[in-house]
């Protein structure tokens, strides 16, 4: 045991003070939170463009596309106000918010917002217009023709020319009828900047719809109604927590499954490759020999399990205790819930064995591999199976989310080599208990089989210098070599 | 007293390969012991044997009363022959650490290091990084934490590869020093003369056989000695000497015309002075006579059929 801890210390302070681990440990927070600033940021940094409508229909159908594109406007509010009750109201306090600000106006989302989400109400900022109508230059006003106009326009438009009070033009669209059909041309400052067109094309659409509509005899009351319709769906489960009506904290169990499984995958890989990586290191140094005459192969292989595993749980444990400080001080209700399901009939303790189970079984067959190689590049050579069998899990997690009781799923749940994965995905959806214990029965087995095969073989492979094939190391395991 | 090491039949075999054939030898406590061969005899195999590395096909080995190394692994000291250490520990990290293994405390275990190392004048490179050292500061390293438990029984696999005469002159005293103390010490070498110098006991092996076992002086026994004889004599004179067996001609610079160097081997029983006594009684023109004793080098080809 003294010598098992020893090399545990020598694994986990050989990882913990170099650069690299520091910087792995901050860089995912760090990608983390300027990733989910940068879409605000470029909202917010986004340049204010002006655009004016040039009407040479005679019906006004300017008129039309401004309100579209205040309703669009609107509507952008109302998702941005949804978006901010989410996380910590849920769905059906998103919902609510929404419903407050389409019946009355983002004021009234916002003071809905404040009531069932005053947490994300005190970081909530409304979103920016990034698109001003403006009134177009005096001299449109004697453009006959769209090209006429567009003569006019274009020098507004490339900056030669400013609008009354020294504003500059950024885009222009020219309407005009032909052949009873509503043409549009859009002038646009920068040839790539494709925000305008889209913008003026859904503001089109809906003004032809809505004008097709009422030419066909709907009245305008209706067609406002038409637009306003949005149907509900209310879905009820008998396993749903409120025993009716399925919420966001029932398919809450799916989402941390997928989620989990994910991060045990990753872990695992991660932490499995950090100890091929030392033993590789270790070949290559002729450290393994001393080593292998200073302490048994065991103690060896699960001092270095053991230190990697504490580098691991470092990392997810600052990840973890990070992302629970930021969730419980933003969004205590989500906080609460994952919480919840996290100690629901003894998941946490499930988690944790099929961690355990998982990375023994990985860490053990990556280390024994390591023990063949004296270069990364020479391990790529075993690695590749090893890699197809693990691509597998993540193959089926991505099914487990909607379906975690699709028979394939449950079949796949008992190889050993995918358990620790699949039933990471589907225990939180509570797989009968004979599948939970029977699978751990059988990984638990497996593990120790491997931990006796990887000994045998990091024995062997340790001090081999034989060419590098399956063939060569399973005869060297055999003692042949 | 018993053995601090013994062998009896060992074999070691690979697949079809055998690498050690019934090798049987023995190490009484306090001896420093050479175990020689040339490249490919089976010495790193044996030794991997000895440790409990690996484990013999057939025989039995004794390691300080324990029948297999791994039992004894805290009371054995091992210098592999391809060395290596982590390169980014310092110094008195690294003996502390293969120290800690053994069972000596890492706050003592660092105190050792210190003091070993300051010892072998790595006092200023005690705490820079492994990669920052010289080879030779390096093979120093891994020797002190080979020693830093005070082992009973110490291996070293090609200890003075690789080290310059300097260092090889202080190796040789820290293995003097180890005997002192009273540990055993069995180190492989195909150097004959620090063989020569340490040992009391060698054991020599040859395609996994053992082809001796005694001491130095038994050793140079089992080869012929030599004579040099040098003036105007040829290769027949020397050859009709009684007990000469070989003659091989020299010619060297700066003799007078006419005169040669002759080097005549000697038959196993055979006088020098019979043949001293003859030459004078031919009346052969003989300027020099002198016996060359074998050295263990001699003995090495002898035994080993000539391989190197």
């Amino acid at each position: 045991m003294r010598r098992l801890l020893l090399i545990a210390r020598r694994e986990y302070f050989a990882y913990a003070k170099t650069v690299g681990f520091w910087l792995s440990l901050l860089v995912l927070p760090a990608f983390m939170a300027i990733g989910a600033m940068i879409p605000t940021m470029m909202d917010r940094a986004a340049p204010v463009r002006t655009i004016a409508f040039v009407d040479l229909t005679g019906q006004d159908k300017a008129a039309g596309l401004k309100a579209a594109l205040d309703g669009r406007w609107r509507r952008e509010q109302v998702r941005a106000l949804r978006s901010a009750a989410l996380a910590e109201a849920g769905p059906n306090g998103g919902d609510a918010v929404r419903d407050a600000a389409e019946k009355a106006g983002p004021e009234a989302g916002q003071e809905a917002l404040g009531r069932l989400a005053p947490g994300a109400a005190r970081a909530y900022k409304p979103p920016k217009r990034n698109l001003l109508v403006v009134e177009p230059p005096p001299e449109l006003a004697g453009a006959r023709d769209p090209d006429a106009a567009g003569r006019l326009l274009s020098p507004y438009v490339a900056g030669d020319k400013t609008l009354t009070g020294g504003r500059k033009l950024d885009a222009a669209v020219v309407l005009w009828m032909q052949g009873g059909e509503l043409k549009t041309r859009v002038w646009s400052q920068s040839v790539s900047d494709e925000g305008v067109q889209d913008a003026v094309r859904e503001a089109l659409e809906e003004t032809v719809r809505r004008d097709r509509l009422i030419a066909a005899g709907v009245s305008p009351e209706a067609v406002e109604a038409l637009e306003q319709v949005r149907p509900q769906i209310e879905v009820y489960s008998p396993k749903a927590a409120s025993g009716g009506e399925v919420g966001f904290r029932d398919r809450l169990p799916g989402i941390m499954g997928f989620a989990l499984g994910m991060l045990l995958w990753s872990s695992i890989v991660s932490g499995a490759s950090i100890l091929m990586n030392s033993v590789i290191e270790e070949k290559s140094n002729r450290v393994l020999e001393v080593l292998l005459s200073s302490a048994s192969t065991t103690e060896i292989l699960a001092g270095k399990v053991l230190g990697v595993a504490g580098i691991t749980l470092t990392v997810l444990g600052a990840w973890g205790g990070l992302g629970a400080f930021l969730l419980y001080n933003a969004f205590p209700g989500i906080a609460h819930d994952l919480v919840s399901v996290l100690t629901e009939n003894g998941l946490a303790f499930y988690l944790g064995l099929y961690l355990i189970g998982g990375y023994l079984m990985y860490a053990v067959l990556f280390a024994a591999i390591g023990a063949f190689c004296e270069t990364p590049r020479e391990a790529q050579t075993l690695l590749g199976p090893v890699m197809i069998v693990l691509a597998i899990p993540i193959v089926v997690m991505n099914v487990a989310i909607r379906t975690p009781d699709m028979p394939i799923l449950k079949i796949l749940s008992w190889v050993p080599f995918f358990t620790p994965f699949l039933m990471t995905a589907r225990a939180p959806t509570e797989p009968p208990l004979v599948e939970i214990i029977g699978t751990l029965a059988a990984m638990a087995v497996t593990a120790w089989i491997m931990v006796w095969l990887a000994s045998k073989a990091f024995r062997a492979g340790a001090l081999s210098t034989a060419k590098l094939d399956w063939k060569s190391v399973l005869a060297m395991v055999g003692g042949k070599r | 007293m018993s053995a601090a090491l013994q062998l009896e039949g060992v074999v070691k075999r690979y697949g079809r390969f055998e690498a050690v054939k019934g090798l049987s030898f023995a190490v009484q406590p306090g001896t420093i012991c050479g175990f020689l061969g040339p490249n490919g005899a089976g010495k790193t195999s044996t030794l991997r044997m000895i440790l409990g590395l690996t484990e013999p096909t057939e025989g039995r080995i004794s390691v300080l009363g324990a029948p297999d190394g791994r039992m004894v692994r805290d009371r054995i000291g091992f210098l592999p022959e391809e060395r290596g250490l982590y390169r980014k520990m310092t110094p008195v990290d690294t003996v502390a650490f293969f120290a800690g293994l053994k069972g000596v405390p890492l706050g003592e275990g660092r105190r050792r290091a210190k003091k070993l190392l300051e010892s072998q004048g790595l006092g200023a490179s005690m705490k820079k990084p492994m990669k920052a050292l010289s080879k030779g500061m390096a093979q120093k390293v891994q020797l002190m934490a080979a020693i830093a438990h005070e082992p009973e029984l110490v291996i070293l696999d090609e200890p003075f590869s690789g080290l310059d005469p300097v260092n090889q002159q202080g190796l040789e005293q820290v293995i003097r020093d180890l005997a002192n103390r009273g540990a055993t010490v069995l180190f492989s070498t195909h150097v004959m003369q620090h063989a020569e110098r340490l040992c009391r006991q060698v054991v020599l092996l040859a395609n996994g056989k053992k082809v001796f076992e005694g001491s130095i002086q038994a050793a140079r026994g089992a080869a012929p000695r030599f004579l040099e004889l040098e003036g105007a004599l040829t290769p027949e004179d020397v050859a009709g000497l009684p007990g000469v067996v070989g003659v091989e001609s020299i010619a060297r610079e700066g003799l007078e015309p006419g005169v040669m160097l002759h080097q005549a081997s000697l038959g196993l029983n055979a006088q020098p002075q019979e043949a001293l006594k003859t030459a004078f009684a031919r009346g052969l023109d003989l300027r020099r006579f002198e016996v060359k004793e074998p050295t263990l080098h001699d003995a090495f080809i002898v035994l080993t059929g000539g391989e190197r």
